[in-house]
């Protein structure tokens, strides 16, 4: 019905159709009748027919025409011929339905169940999709239905691929057939039929065929489609890989609280922990399932026991995750103690999308104890800190100090990643990046720039694994500045991947890591001031990413970025202090990543927008029993604290009561009156410090 | 495979040129006529649109036969418009509406698209009385893959997910049991764009993107989708025209300001949005040189819109830069910028998609329709409010395209209902 070119009616053509409206309603009226009584007759039937040609939307005729069909095939009098002729005259009703309008549900669903009865010949539905895909090319019904045919005759893929092929042919801009084309090999390379076992033989030649489109018309957006999906299909490796662990691989590992620092030890591996265990997290390039203490094993001398819970960092309760963490109890205090985790020697580590694990790595680290005085302790993790510029000073690494970035290349040694960084694959990758270069030379254009951006970054993950070396990164840059001013309108789309890509370069190599770490200077800290704060204050970051690199941190400094959301940052895991000051975070919902964070002590959330919107989460937006796993858990204690007043701060009370923290900054936020701030300090017994404020 | 074999324009980028230009023809007019008349083009003819409506529910032409089947949906598309412009239906022609709906309830618990038509789950979207029939009959539709019948022996698809999971989450009798495997059915229709397709190996589209995401919102199973890619796919469906594709590489049609426009308005309810993702799929928008041209001298032309911009732009900015008290006092005001291009959709509906006699349509060049006139207003309506996250208070005049009478009544995303009805009707079926 819509879509459909319709002309202003002539005085004769509103009569004729006004005869033709009174002629359907006659009819309907009639087929109702033998419809309620159940009347199969050859008449019946037959006005049925005439109905669904004037409107083949009739969805109660086609289930009539069913009804009468399974009637007449119930009859002892059916012979096989007889079906035939029946099911053949529902096929031509079907085919002068599709006439009327071949966008009819129920027409096409008709056929389907016609042919799906095993009695009619399929050779003839072929030339009639034929015939329909010409009127209309992208229309999405004759294609399902092309789909179904072909699996009914057992048409071959590679066949039907030819036919993807021929319409790309007749007209390259159909993006529907490009489409087609990525179903097809996408099975076919699945089941690793004859001439699609490997990738490397078949995505080579698919490159081949669409640059032929893109350099014939760089304007026409279907090719640029699907050449992302080759792209897609020529980095994604289908077995999960393990791309980064905290202990890292060979670490030494201090653990402390008292303050007197061992010389040897570097502050990027001293934890200090107050909780008498410390994390294990593993990090996967894709969410997983499975991680559990069979399929992951630790040997060490001081935990006999072997049992570890491994819980899945994921905000969306699900059972699957990108990031894994298990706590494991401290050693005692003089003994050094070393690690042996193995990861994936037995199977059951296992994608979302249904890949095995099968890269069994193992990963070894000492840990070393020293013993705390709790007094102190306490004081350290309590003692107030301020974000200020003048507080912090860059840190100056020894030169031979290990720093977290540099063991990634170990443990991919381990993985035998090597298999995936296949030649043919930065090979492809590099072919592609010419080839556009060289398009861009020619004509500037908006999609070439971000298909080139996008190829730089997968080249340089893949031939640096764990982006280590990023050569491309400020080239990369260069693109997405460009743009964003070329195209405004997707501006805030760039600059999420500008500050993604940002975030990777800095974290790519030590010289670019250690200029935004610094060691915060404050007269009463000794413990404090021996660990490394990450500043990535000021940068109008949009988005944060490059976790896999970040998981050593527990002093991160985001303030005076963009960042409207903080997902992911439940990887980092040893987050004690978090500066998270003017930014943009509009709800109290977007802080549900910091609920997995225990270590979390000191949390400054000043100057951002929550509590501006009343509205913002999927609870508000939605009635559903079901939506509601989270919420209404406070208990009655809880809820007695809070009075009428506050109810529409329920959201807020529920996000941030089970935080442990010892200092919270909230002023600057439209949800941080007085009322709320007493309400919230009831709330949250740990609270030593609010705004600034020492609490009783 | 020779370079020969491709011509040299596409079939579809010249049908694309032809809308590009009658559609930059509106807007160049639109620029160079003098500001009293602009606004008068600005305006939402409310009158007449109301007119124009109100007529469809009394009598309908002849040339409406083929929509037989789609009775209630007619009725559901005029009077939604009518509510979103807050205008009221005369009560004779309401009751008789009402009488004629409930007539289309089958004794065995659905709504048929007439009086003794079959039940069929899209006509039963629109209200229901007997509620534990209307159960059993969402319930036998359901299928073993996840998927739901559109109607008895119909055909399965996210619409049909949609339209069951919707009805039984606003009259409150959704279940585990209705919920099973829905998730993985949607997850299976979700393609390599990111956009969700009506049926495992479809392409992506944009009415059903609509429909699985806020299946997937309502049975609470929203994080299972690459809602990274989604986000690729939808940003990428606005074109220079300002209005919405709903597929890739086709033309721009004025209903997918709902489908497409409402996917945002879904979207910045999740609180976070941004996945993790190394190759982030889904853009094709309309490329290159001469495009960029072509937005470069619509931008030209322009100038009215692109100030309008700034304004709003400039205004986030000054929110950016604050110095803390500043941000403080214009806390009220503080607005998130929508991922998608508000002001230029809500341009192309007025000038491009409105007919000035009543009714809208697709594109310039079309006819007006009931079906077109509801999913632009309703587009029209996420608009206006796309800069606010509060749908209780007013927006901004930046925000509202033409003069503020233009502000239509705010719709729930999730059901495409005026948000008063539907909280009345939330109200009602939860006993609250």
């Amino acid at each position: 019905m819509h879509g459909r070119p319709r002309k202003a009616p002539k005085p004769e053509d509103e009569a004729a159709s006004a005869a033709k409206a009174q002629k359907l309603r006659a009819l309907q009226t009639q087929f109702f009748s033998f419809h309620h009584d159940q009347i199969y007759t050859k008449e019946a039937v037959e006005l049925s027919a005439k109905l669904l040609e004037i409107n083949p939307e009739s969805y109660t005729a086609w289930n009539y025409r069913k009804l009468a069909v399974e009637h007449y095939l119930s009859q002892p009098e059916c012979d096989p011929d007889s079906v035939k002729s029946v099911l053949d005259d529902e096929l031509k009703v079907v085919e002068s339905a599709l006439r009327q309008n071949f966008k009819s549900y129920g027409a096409w669903h008709h056929r389907k169940w016609v042919l799906s009865k095993g009695h009619s010949s399929i050779n003839h539905e072929l030339r009639l999709l034929d015939k329909f895909q010409k009127a209309d090319s992208r229309n999405f019904h004759a294609w399902n239905y092309r789909r179904f045919v072909a699996e009914l005759m057992n048409r071959s893929e590679q066949d039907e691929l030819k036919y993807t092929e021929d319409m790309i042919y007749t007209n390259f801009s159909n993006y529907s057939a490009w489409h087609n084309r990525s179903v097809l090999l996408s099975a076919l390379l699945e089941k690793k039929a004859e001439g699609f076992l490997l990738k490397e033989n078949v995505l080579p030649e698919e490159y081949e065929f669409i640059h032929q489109a893109i350099f014939t018309d760089p304007d026409d957006q279907s090719g640029w489609f699907y050449n992302l999906w080759l792209l897609d299909q020529t980095v994604t490796t289908d077995s999960p890989l393990l791309v980064s662990t905290w202990p890292t691989c060979g670490s030494d590992v201090l653990i402390m609280g008292d303050g007197c620092q061992n010389g040897s030890f570097s502050p990027f591996t001293t934890l200090l922990s107050d909780s008498g265990s410390f994390p294990i997290i593993l990090y996967f390039n894709q969410p997983v399932e499975g991680v559990n203490s069979s399929t992951v094993t630790i040997e060490c001398g001081f935990d006999k026991n072997g049992y570890l819970h491994w819980e899945p960092l994921s905000v969306s309760n699900s059972q699957a995750a990108q990031v894994w963490v298990a706590h494991l109890k401290f050693p005692t205090p003089e003994l050094d103690s070393s690690v042996e985790v193995r990861v994936g020697h037995s199977k059951g580590i296992i994608s979302t999308r249904g890949f095995q694990y099968c890269h069994p790595s193992t990963f070894s680290f000492n840990v070393h104890v020293q013993h705390v005085e709790r007094d102190s302790f306490q004081v350290s993790v309590a003692e107030s800190i301020l974000w200020r510029e003048e507080n912090f000073k860059i840190y100056r690494a020894q030169s031979e100090e290990s720093i977290p970035i540099a063991s990634f290349d170990q443990l991919c040694i381990k993985n035998g990643h090597e298999s995936t960084a296949s030649n043919w694959r930065t090979e492809a990758l590099a072919k592609e990046i010419e080839c556009f270069r060289e398009l861009l030379s020619l004509m500037d254009c908006k999609i070439g720039k971000l298909t080139l951006a996008r190829l730089l970054m997968a080249y340089d993950a893949m031939s640096f694994p764990f982006a280590t070396k990023l050569v491309h990164s400020e080239e990369v840059l260069e693109l997405y500045n460009d743009l964003m001013k070329l195209d405004p309108t997707h501006h805030r789309y760039y600059k999420d991947e500008h500050s993604l890509v940002l975030l990777q370069k800095m974290t790519s190599s030590k010289e670019s890591l250690l200029q935004h770490c610094f060691q915060y200077k404050d007269s009463v800290s000794s413990v404090i001031g021996n660990l490394i704060c990450l500043r990535l204050n000021n940068l109008s970051l949009s988005r944060i990413g490059a976790f896999e690199k970040l998981l050593w941190v527990q002093m991160l400094d985001l303030s005076h970025n963009e960042l409207q959301s903080i997902e992911g940052l439940e990887a980092m895991q040893l987050l004690s202090w978090l500066g998270l000051g003017n930014n943009k975070l509009g709800s109290v919902t977007a802080l549900e990543p910091l609920r997995k964070l225990k270590s979390l002590r000191v949390l400054d959330i000043s100057y951002n927008q929550i509590g501006d919107h009343s509205i913002d989460t999927t609870r508000y937006l939605c009635s559903s029993p079901l939506s509601h796993s989270v919420g209404s858990e406070l208990n009655k204690d809880e809820t007695a604290i809070i009075d009428a007043a506050l109810v529409n701060y329920l959201e807020a009370f529920y996000m941030l009561k089970d935080l442990n923290l010892n200092q919270l900054d909230i002023v600057g936020n439209t949800i941080a009156d007085e009322t709320f701030k007493s309400a919230l300090v009831k709330i949250m017994p740990t609270l030593k410090r609010l705004d600034g404020k020492v609490l009783d | 495979m020779e370079m020969e074999s491709f011509s040299s324009l596409t079939v579809t980028e010249r049908d694309q040129i032809l809308v590009e230009q009658q559609v930059f023809n509106i807007f160049k007019t639109f620029y160079n006529i003098p500001p009293s008349s602009q606004s008068f083009m600005l305006e939402l003819q409310r009158e007449n649109h109301v007119e124009y409506l109100t007529n469809g529910l009394k009598q309908l032409g002849p040339s409406f036969c083929v929509l037989d089947a789609n009775r209630p949906w007619i009725c559901y598309w005029i009077l939604h418009s009518i509510a979103l412009m807050d205008e009221f239906v005369d009560p004779e022609l309401e009751d008789n509406t009402i009488d004629f709906l409930s007539r289309c309830q089958d004794p065995n618990g659905g709504y048929g698209g007439g009086p003794g038509q079959m039940p069929h789950l899209a006509t039963t979207m629109l209200q229901s009385i007997h509620l534990e029939k209307l159960y059993s009959f969402i319930r036998q539709m359901k299928y073993a893959s996840g998927g739901f019948r559109m109607h008895d022996a119909g055909e399965i698809d996210v619409r049909a997910c949609y339209t069951a999971i919707s009805v039984a989450s606003l009259l409150n009798i959704l279940d585990d049991e209705l919920v099973q495997n829905v998730g993985n059915y949607i997850l299976s229709c979700q393609t390599y764009e990111g956009g969700i397709s009506g049926e495992p190996g479809s392409e992506a589209h944009g009415g059903y993107t609509f429909c699985g995401l806020a299946t997937m919102i309502l049975i609470n199973e929203v994080k299972r989708l690459d809602l990274s890619s989604l986000i690729d796919w939808v940003v990428f469906r606005q074109g220079v025209e300002g209005g919405f594709q709903g597929r890739t590489n086709k033309l721009v049609d004025g209903c997918y300001s709902f489908w497409q426009g409402g996917i945002f308005a879904l979207l910045k309810r999740l609180n976070s949005t941004r996945g993790e993702k190394s190759i982030p799929l889904g853009d094709g928008e309309d490329s290159g040189p001469d495009s960029s041209e072509t937005t470069a001298s619509s931008d030209a032309t322009g100038k009215g819109l692109i100030e309008d911009l700034s304004q709003g732009g400039s205004h986030i900015e000054k929110g950016d830069q604050h110095d803390t008290s500043s941000r403080v006092n214009s806390k009220r005001h503080a607005k998130v910028k929508p991922l998608f291009n508000s002001l230029a959709l809500q341009q192309y509906i007025l000038l491009c998609s409105q007919d000035l006699n009543g009714g809208l349509r697709d594109k310039p060049g079309k006819s007006r329709d009931h079906y077109h006139t509801c999913y632009c207003l309703s587009g029209l309506s996420v608009c206006q409010r796309s800069w606010l996250e509060d749908d209780d208070s007013p927006p901004l005049p930046c925000a509202v395209l033409g003069p503020y009478s233009n502000l239509l009544e705010p719709i729930h995303p999730l059901y495409n209902v005026v948000l008063d009805r539907y909280r009345e009707a939330h109200e009602f079926f939860t006993g609250s």
